[in-house]
C-alpha cells in the first residue's frame, strides 16, 4: 500500500479514517497500514485530537426572534414592490381588465368614424323685445343721420 | 403566500434533491416551502457563518441576509446543482465578503473578541467549577484562535468538511475550485490545525 500521507491527494485517506467514514476493508487496510508507519500513526494521532478540539466549538443558539426579522424584511421588501406596482396594480392583476379596455377604446374609434360630420347648430335667432321708446328713438337717430348726410357733400372724406 | 402549489413542480429537480424541489415550489410562490427550507438549514447557515466571522450579532445579520437573497432569487432559481451548495455558496460569500470588509475597517479585534455570548458548555451533569468552565473557556480560545488565523478559504473548507460533513465536490463547487484544490486546502488547513491544536489531545 502507498503511504498516503506522501500527497495531498492520497491523505483524504487518513482524513476519511479519522473521520470514521471509511468502509470497514478500507478502514482496515489503514490501519494495517498505521501500525508500520509512525508518520501515518503521527498524522492520525493529530487528526483526531484536531477533531475532538473542534468538537469542543460549539455555536451559540439562534435568536428566538430570527424568523420573525426575517420575514419582517421580506415583508418590507414586498411593501415597496407594491408600493412602486399600485398604480398599475389593477391593470396587471385583473387580466381581463386591458382586454374590456381595449375593446372599449376599438368601439368608441368605430362609433367616431362611422358618425357623419356634424352639422353646424341651427342659430335661432333671439326675439327682441323692443319697447316703443326704443324704436322711437332709434327712428329718431336714423332721421339725424339722414340730414347729416345732406349737409356733408358727397366728396368729402375723413382725413386720417 | 399561497399554500402547496401543482404536484409535478419541480419534477427534474426532485431527482436532483428535494431541497431544489422545495425551491422550485417557493419559485411558484409557496411560502410554506420556503418556511420549510428556512427551518431546515437556519441553524446551520447561522453556526457556519459564526464560525466563519467569530461574531454572533454578525453572523446572524449575515444569515438573515443569506435567507432574503435565496427568497430574492427565487424567480430566476434553476435546479442546476444541490440546494445545500447554492445556499452555503451564498454564505461563503457573505462571509469572505463581511472579513475582508472588517479586515480594512481594523475592526477584526472587535469581531474577535465577541466572547460573552459563547453557550456555556456542560463539562459534565452537574454544573461546572469555576476551573473547569476556565479550562474550557481557554480551550474554546485556543481553537477560536486557530480557525481564525487560517486562510480564508481553508478556515471555509475546514468548517464545511468539519460541520457540514460535506463532501469535497461539493466543497469544491461552492468554493468554486477543483475537487484536487479543496483536498489541497483541506490537507494543508489540517496541517496547520494539527500544528496548533495536537496538544489538546
Amino acid at each position: 500500500m502507498k503511504c498516503p500521507i506522501q500527497s495531498p491527494e492520497h491523505a483524504e485517506r487518513l482524513l476519511a479514517y479519522c473521520a470514521h467514514k471509511l468502509d470497514s476493508r478500507r478502514a482496515a487496510l489503514l490501519e494495517e497500514h498505521i501500525r508500520n508507519c509512525p508518520e501515518c500513526a503521527d498524522f492520525v494521532q493529530g487528526q483526531r485530537a484536531v477533531w475532538q478540539a473542534l468538537d469542543t466549538w460549539e455555536a451559540a443558539p439562534v435568536s428566538p426572534d430570527f424568523d420573525r426579522r426575517l420575514y419582517q424584511r421580506i415583508q418590507q421588501e414586498v411593501s415597496w414592490w407594491e408600493l412602486l406596482m399600485r398604480p398599475l396594480r389593477p391593470l396587471v392583476v385583473r387580466q381581463g381588465l386591458p382586454i374590456a379596455a381595449a375593446a372599449c377604446v376599438v368601439m368608441v374609434a368605430g362609433f367616431l368614424l362611422q358618425r357623419p360630420a356634424e352639422l353646424p347648430p341651427v342659430v335661432v335667432p333671439a326675439q327682441v323685445e323692443a319697447s316703443a321708446d326704443q324704436v322711437e328713438h332709434a327712428i329718431d337717430d336714423m332721421e339725424i343721420l339722414r340730414e347729416l348726410n345732406h349737409l356733408v357733400p358727397p366728396d368729402a372724406s375723413p382725413r386720417m | 403566500m399561497s399554500e402547496r402549489v401543482k404536484p409535478d413542480v419541480g419534477v427534474a429537480a426532485a431527482a436532483l434533491d428535494y431541497d431544489a424541489e422545495l425551491m422550485l415550489r417557493v419559485k411558484e410562490g409557496d411560502g410554506a416551502s420556503f418556511a420549510v427550507l428556512l427551518d431546515k438549514y437556519r441553524l446551520s447557515v447561522v453556526h457556519f457563518l459564526f464560525r466563519m466571522v467569530q461574531n454572533h450579532a454578525v453572523a446572524e445579520e449575515l444569515a438573515q441576509e443569506v435567507f432574503l437573497r435565496v427568497y430574492r432569487s427565487r424567480s430566476s432559481y434553476e435546479p442546476t446543482a444541490k440546494f445545500t451548495t447554492w445556499l452555503f455558496r451564498i454564505a461563503t460569500h457573505l462571509a469572505l465578503n463581511a472579513i475582508r470588509d472588517a479586515r480594512s475597517e481594523k475592526s477584526q479585534e472587535r469581531l474577535d473578541d465577541d466572547t460573552s455570548e459563547m453557550p456555556l458548555r456542560q463539562v459534565s451533569d452537574h454544573q461546572p467549577s469555576i476551573e473547569q468552565y476556565m479550562m474550557y473557556q481557554a480551550r474554546l480560545d485556543e481553537v477560536r484562535h486557530a480557525i481564525r488565523t487560517l486562510p480564508e478559504k481553508q478556515r471555509a473548507a475546514v468548517l464545511m468538511h468539519k460541520y457540514e460533513e460535506m463532501e469535497y465536490a461539493q466543497i469544491a463547487r461552492v468554493l468554486n475550485c477543483s475537487e484536487s484544490a479543496v483536498k489541497s486546502l483541506l490537507f494543508r488547513a489540517y496541517e496547520t490545525l494539527r500544528a496548533r491544536l495536537a496538544h489538546m489531545a
